[in-house]
């Protein structure tokens, strides 16, 4: 604490004392618009515009607090002195100071919209991936995560703006990560940064319309030593499980479809009450899963060098049979300073990981006979007996689970080398080389079996071999200046190119004659051998520049100039500017609010690009194939795809206004953004006739859509009670987005959501939301004949077995022409979210430690496809309980069908009877923890240590009948490995 | 100091800048790039063999063409029962919407041929190379062109006429020329042909099965017979064709035997090799779906069996006693045993199936691998079409030397003299529904003859009273006139 005090004169006037002082920064610049208050009173005042302010006091003693928005505030006595300089120190720099695309900017000082995510307490959340952690955390970031072990969860940034890759950018130390973020430990995560708005992406170009995710890894600190050791064990299950039918529940739904069909019952089902329970499938598929995670780090830092170095061992088995998840991360940074004007330093990365499983079908697990049990007697997995149209036809479930063998090996480096040189003192150039190999392998081992009626014949293994090297070359120039007039100047200037190469090589073969050699030398039959590879490049120029007038009055303004090998030759380079003002109002002269403390406006706009439009789609090219003449093979060369030469970017201008506010005496903050995201130049699929000569299916994309997103974001955090040792905050994260179609260039609609043949279920469509689903209608059930021979024609034939009877689904006839058609579809549901939000509570005393933290989503409709196979009731699989409720008379059931073999009425076509709400309410993470006492007399051997129980998605309030009601991206529910709930004890102890 | 630390700043920053030009040219790494392509005589051949590859497809030959059989009353598609096939059951029933799948197949498979050859018929004159690999591939280009705008023209009717080849630059949405225009450039395309292509017997090795002179005067024969205006011009070619060197097999069983392909009968067949593979999406390298689908369905016969095509009643009636090709074109029951095997007349709902194209196992031992070709153009066609011309120009005693040649190779004795011109046709006509049975050629008979009226006839005398003058031709598939909407719809669709 460094505080400079000089004399005080007393000055007495109408009994009044006169006190005055400067606030510093801790580069011993003024700093206007901070507050001084006195404690214990009401009076307070902000500092003038060079730092300075006087306060008139009854008595010559007492406390200032002087406070400033980014720093630690400062409590002040008044020992009788006229005159003091009061310099306030930052506070911790993970909240003050905000990465940004080549650069770093104050908090404070912020024109942009960002959303900073606070580290410290999602390390202790049982995820395996950073990204999982921060669902909910930041506003306008969607995350989607599946509970498969190893998945990288998606992300949505301000709303879907494509219909091609939505992807953000992630950027990790300065270089964009091309593997997954399963390659980053979360524990190595200093901070955490999401820019949304094209002021703060529009640095990135082409890159940035998805937003940018960026991540900065831990590095030494100056005059700090320490190890740390955090562990965490803990036990996982599906959030929920669904209920099959038992085996006399099943027998007589069995009975029942084929009856209703006339066609003979399954003489062994003549007694259905007698066959019991018979096996539960999904019990036996679905087992406890578990998680362990090491990280043990060391970082030292003095005025020359700072280091850190950590490693991390996560293991993972997840909560469906032999699925599996193992990784072990490197992490190497450093910084060494040769000299007061030259500083190198490093940040690398090592990363292995495995994962392993079966052949896993979720759907099969519901789906198999609860009349078949799981293994033989001879010990053997079990398979159908007899007629299909009795036994089903499936292949053992748990079976192909256990004997297929399914793994990726995962080899991944990333690091890069920097080098920043001082040169007359306000500027610094750096120079940063980077290069990101990824190395995997893929492995399928597929044993031959014999189960009853299920027989595959010979062992299969395919194998392949993968790899991506990126190189990136950044250089920046960056000026720094603060002139005595108040107005700071930023600027840099710089340039970055990058190169990336993919290659892969697979084979696979058939047929083992022992199946104890499992190499690819070991088969005979039906080999197959591929390998290809592609490559891009970018090569980009951009400056930046900031403007801060007393902290009052900021510009920003930037420019980038990409240019990529995916774009065409007409269109190589793109430029993308973007511009954002703020204003803080409470630094003016006419504020004058005792319970505003800072109040500032920021307004953005800017241009920004989507590449991810495929490395090659300008080229014009021949494919190779085979022909052959008199059983000779020949190779013929052949054009496919109608050439696009003009393809380029797709661009999106976004304009954002937003305020920051901090209120009595900084314990609320909020911030409230508003946008408006338009995508231009969207990809989209050319409409290509066939008279062209070229495919009408595989099609080039040309730029010719718009989408457009719009939205509010509101973030409050508050410090509620703040009393001694108890504290309690609150942080409150709330979206709301609202995306559509603009234009398709024409008006067929593509045509999504693709769930097997000729099945679809979403569309894209101008004047509404992506992916929205389209379906028919429908209208409860038929009870009668006569309500049948009412209504629309839906299926004629001659018999019930045949044609639409009573117990069939009803289907709204829209366009009133007396038959139900493909035209009788419509608009039936919207999987994009109205709004999101999140709510965390954090109460501590003393020691103990208790969050308590939502989320949730609302207004989202999921197509719940696994209910096609579960609620079929039309061929023989098990089914849901829910079919428990199914028609059998008049009056029995409005929503769900009757039972019969081949379903003539087609009740499982698309439709609303698949569509479900998706809102749900989740208490996504509680955590209790407890900071040992470590002050043992005499020795102190930890600096800290703390024990925590944390646990994730404990538990969820939805309407969804699914397993979970986080699905994909597009809303459709079809065999999604499920969320998982997971209880974790961890110990975090530093030296 | 400070100036060195100014000089390397600069240095780098300039190198950083200056990255050249072709940092960002990536070309991808597995297909060849269009504008460097071909550059010699071998890969000018590449080009030329992707010009028949669209006759392989399902979309053309392996499955749409000879299952307008079905269409033609022939046989039923049969398979699976319920809506297997639904696309070929609507087409036979003459129920066929415009946005039938079956119909939207047959569309897409010539236009890329056509595209392909219009790239080779473009890009080779200029080329400098010898000048036989040159008149072959320029032959080669118009032979295919006017047989796929032959395949087209017959289907569909008028039709848009492309002559070069399309970029995206191009009138990518062109109107319907009248069919009489379409025919004009056929004809035009198979007389270069006939000029350019070399003979069959010209061809050895692995360039046995390309186009051939005898392939472009038989094809022009029969756009002459199609378009039945000028009978004289049948006659001159078909005698032409005699010349060159076909004759009809000793067996007729040898031109569907995958030992004898390409045999002295054989003016142009579809060439299919054994380890194609069978994806029904695929659009590459094929092997022959003929007999995996007409196999008799649970029968074991062949690799796959499906049971498409199976032959009705009123068809097996057309064969007369002691014709011997009844046993090598059908399965029935009480007829020769297949692969040692006896057949059964519980395997098809007519009791019969197809056994012209039917693989035993020890060639083609799954459902991807019949190595089997397919017959496009047989010289036993050619004889046919000879004594139908002479018929026709009133020389129906001349007109009984080929038909009688085909007849005879059957086991048939030759047919009475003193036949009205009327009645003789009939025989012909008869004559070529047996000869040609299965390979696809009975629709364009029964279209061609008396304006399609005898289509209707033999239709409503077989029940499908649902044929009217408009199923003479298929619609033009809807989804295809959502994306160009200069295109016309056929009339009454």
């Amino acid at each position: 604490m460094i505080f400079l005090v000089t004399p005080f004169l007393m000055m007495a006037q109408d009994g009044k004392i006169k006190l005055s002082g400067k606030v510093l920064d801790e580069t011993n610049a003024p700093l206007p618009g901070a507050n001084v208050q006195l404690k214990n009173s009401s009076k307070s005042l902000t500092t003038d515009a060079e730092g300075k302010f006087t306060f008139s006091v009854s008595e010559a003693n007492g406390v200032f607090i002087v406070s400033y928005v980014g720093y630690k505030s400062k409590e002040v006595r008044i020992l009788g002195e006229s005159f003091m300089e009061i310099k306030l120190e930052q506070e911790a720099t993970t909240l003050n100071t905000v990465v940004v695309g080549y650069g770093q900017v104050k908090l404070k000082d912020l024109t942009g919209s960002i959303s900073t995510v606070k580290l410290a307490d999602l390390s202790r959340q049982p995820v395996a991936n950073i990204g999982e952690a921060i669902q909910g955390r930041a506003a306008g970031v969607q995350v989607i995560s599946s509970g498969q072990p190893g998945t990288n969860p998606t992300f949505r940034i301000r709303g879907t703006g494509t219909i091609g890759n939505n992807d953000p950018l992630i950027v990790v130390d300065g270089m964009p990560l091309n593997g997954g973020l399963n390659q980053v430990n979360m524990n190595d995560v200093e901070s955490l940064q999401v820019l949304k708005d094209a002021s703060s992406t529009a640095i990135y170009g082409a890159r940035g319309s998805n937003g940018v995710v960026i991540i900065t890894t831990k590095r030494g600190t100056v005059g700090k030593s320490s190890v740390t050791f955090d562990v965490s064990t803990g036990i996982s299950e599906a959030t929920e499980m669904l209920q099959v039918l038992n085996a006399s529940q099943f027998a007589a739904l069995h009975n029942e479809i084929l009856n209703n069909a006339g066609l003979t019952p399954n003489p062994e089902f003549v007694n259905p009450s007698s066959l019991g329970i018979g096996t539960n499938w999904v019990d036996a598929f679905f087992k406890t899963g578990f998680q362990n995670n090491y990280t043990f780090s060391y970082m030292t830092g003095n005025d020359k060098s700072k280091v850190y170095t950590s490693i991390n061992v996560f293991d993972q088995k997840g909560i469906i049979l032999n699925t599996g998840y193992k990784r072990y991360i490197l992490q190497f940074n450093s910084d060494t300073k040769i000299s007061d004007n030259l500083k190198f330093g490093n940040s690398l990365k090592l990363n292995y990981d495995v994962k392993n499983s079966g052949d896993f079908n979720i759907q099969n697990a519901l789906l198999s006979l609860p009349t078949q049990p799981i293994y033989r007697e001879d010990g053997d997995f079990s398979g159908p007996i007899g007629q299909p149209i009795y036994s089903g036809d499936l292949d053992n479930p748990i079976g192909k689970a256990t004997i297929v063998e399914n793994s990726t090996k995962g080899y991944n480096i990333q690091g890069n080398i920097f080098g920043e040189l001082t040169i007359l003192k306000d500027f610094k150039f750096k120079t940063l080389l980077g290069a990101e190999a990824n190395f995997w392998k893929t492995r399928t081992w597929a044993p031959s079996y014999s189960w009853d009626n299920k027989v595959s014949q010979n062992a299969y293994l395919a194998e392949s071999s993968n790899q991506a090297i990126t190189l990136l070359w950044d250089n920046t120039l960056t000026y720094q200046k603060k002139f005595d007039n108040g107005i700071s100047v930023t600027g840099v200037v710089g340039t970055s190119a990058q190169e990336n190469k993919f290659e892969y090589i697979n084979g696979s073969i058939q047929n083992f004659p022992s199946e104890n050699t499992q190499t690819l030398n070991n088969g005979i039959d039906q080999a197959t051998l591929h390998g290809s590879g592609s490559e891009w490049a970018i090569f980009s120029t951009f400056a930046r520049a900031n403007f801060d007038y007393k902290s009052k009055y900021y510009a920003t303004a930037t420019v980038r100039r990409d240019g990529s090998s995916r774009f065409g030759e007409g269109n190589k380079y793109g430029t993308f500017p973007s511009g954002s003002l703020a204003w803080r109002i409470s630094n003016e002269g006419f504020f004058k609010s005792k319970t505003i403390n800072d109040l500032k406006m920021r307004l953005g706009y800017g241009i920004t690009g989507n590449q991810e439009i495929g490395n090659y789609s300008f080229s014009s090219n021949y494919n190779t194939y085979l022909y052959n003449f008199n059983g000779t093979y020949v190779s013929a060369a052949v054009p496919t795809v109608l050439p696009n030469s003009n393809v380029k970017w797709e661009s999106q201008e976004q304009f954002n206004i937003g305020v920051d506010a901090s209120l009595f005496d900084e314990r609320v903050k909020v911030t409230v953004d508003a946008y408006v995201k338009n995508t231009n130049d969207m990809l989209v699929p050319q409409s290509v006739p066939v008279t062209s000569g070229y495919s009408d299916i595989y099609v080039p994309y040309i730029n010719a859509g718009k989408i457009q997103n719009k939205g509010i974001e509101l973030v409050l955090n508050t410090k509620n009670i703040q009393k001694g040792k108890f504290l309690w905050t609150s942080d409150f994260v709330f979206s709301m987005n609202r995306n559509e179609v603009i234009d398709l260039n024409g008006d067929a609609p593509l045509i999504t959501g693709g769930l097997g043949l000729n099945y679809n279920v979403s569309r894209i469509q101008e004047g509404y939301p992506v992916n929205v689903f389209y379906g028919f209608v429908q209208d409860g059930i038929f009870q009668t004949q006569t309500e049948i021979n009412n209504h629309a024609v839906q299926v004629e034939g001659t018999s019930s077995s045949n044609s639409t009877s009573p117990g069939d689904v009803r289907y709204k006839d829209l366009n009133n022409d007396g038959l139900i058609t493909d035209i009788d579809r419509t608009f039936i549901g919207n999987p994009n979210p109205d709004f999101a939000g999140s709510l965390n509570n954090t109460l501590s005393y003393g020691d103990f430690s208790f969050s308590f933290y939502l989320q949730g989503v609302y207004g989202n409709d999921i197509f719940n496809a696994n209910r096609l196979y579960t609620e079929a009731m039309s061929i023989t699989t098990n089914q849901s309980a829910a079919v428990l409720d199914r028609w059998t008379a008049p009056g029995t059931s409005n929503s769900i069908p009757r039972a019969v073999y081949g379903d003539p009425n087609n009740n499982n076509r698309a439709s609303s009877r698949y569509i479900e709400d998706g809102s749900y309410l989740r208490i996504k993470n509680i955590t209790l923890s407890y900071n040992i006492p470590v002050d043992f007399p005499g020795k102190k051997i930890f600096d800290y240590a703390k024990v925590y129980l944390s646990g994730q998605n404990l538990y969820t309030f939805t309407n969804y009948t699914g397993f979970d009601p986080e699905v994909s991206s597009n809303g459709i529910d079809n065999n999604v490995y499920p969320l998982t709930r997971t209880v974790s004890l961890g110990l975090n102890v530093g030296f | 100091m400070k100036y060195l630390k100014i000089i390397v700043l600069v240095v780098v920053v300039f190198a950083s800048t200056h990255c050249s030009n072709d940092f960002l040219d990536k070309a991808p790494l597995d297909t060849i790039n269009t504008s460097n392509y071909p550059t010699n005589e071998q890969e000018l051949i590449t080009l030329v063999n992707g010009v028949y590859q669209p006759l392989q497809w399902p979309k053309l030959y392996n499955l749409r063409m000879w299952t307008s059989d079905i269409m033609a009353g022939n046989s039923i598609v049969g398979a699976g029962g319920g809506s297997d096939g639904i696309e070929t059951q609507d087409m036979s029933n003459f129920v066929t919407s415009t946005d039938n799948q079956g119909v939207l197949d047959i569309w897409r498979g010539p236009w890329p041929g056509i595209l392909r050859a219009n790239i080779v018929l473009s890009v080779t004159p200029g080329m400098t190379i010898g000048e036989n690999i040159k008149k072959r591939s320029m032959g080669e280009a118009y032979f295919l062109r006017a047989h796929y705008y032959f395949i087209l023209v017959r289907y569909f009717g008028d039709l848009p006429l492309i002559t070069s080849p399309q970029s995206s630059d191009s009138e990518l949405y062109p109107e319907r020329v009248s069919k009489d225009k379409i025919y004009q450039q056929i004809i035009s395309d198979l007389e270069k042909a006939a000029v350019l292509l070399p003979n069959k017997s010209e061809y050895s090795g692995s360039d046995v099965g390309r186009a051939n002179k005898g392939a472009a005067l038989g094809e022009l024969a029969e756009v002459y017979h199609t378009l039945g205006n000028n009978w004289q011009k049948v006659v001159d070619l078909t005698t032409e064709v005699e010349g060159l060197g076909f004759a009809l097999n000793a067996n007729y069983s040898d031109n569907f035997n995958p030992a004898t392909e390409n045999s002295v009968e054989s003016l142009f067949e579809v060439q299919y090799a054994k380890d194609g593979g069978y994806s029904f999406w695929s659009n590459e390298n094929q092997a022959s779906w003929t007999s995996p689908f007409m196999g008799p369905r649970g029968s074991n016969f062949v690799g796959g069996g499906y049971g498409w095509n199976q032959p009705t009643q009123e068809f097996i009636n057309s064969y007369e006693a002691n014709d011997s090709r009844k046993a090598v074109s059908i399965l029935y029951a009480g007829g020769p045993t297949f692969d040692g095997k006896t057949y059964n007349a519980t395997y098809s709902t007519t009791g019969y199936n197809v056994r012209k194209f039917l693989v035993p196992l020890s060639g083609s031992s799954s459902y991807d691998n019949s190595p089997l070709n397919f017959p496009i153009l047989r010289f036993s066609n050619i004889l046919l079409m000879k004594a139908e011309a002479l018929n026709e120009l009133g020389q129906s005693v001349q007109a009984l030397v080929p038909l009688n040649k085909v007849r005879n190779r059957a086991g048939l004795p030759n047919v009475a003299l003193g036949l009205s011109k009327e009645a003789f046709r009939d025989v012909v006509l008869k004559e070529r529904r047996v000869e040609l049975a299965f390979e696809g050629q009975r629709w364009f008979d029964l279209i061609r003859v008396d304006n399609g009226q005898y289509a209707l006839d033999f239709l409503h005398s077989i029940g499908k009273t649902n044929a009217s003058s408009k199923h003479l031709l298929f619609p033009i598939p809807q989804i295809e006139r959502d994306r160009n909407p200069k295109l016309t719809q056929n009339p009454g669709y």
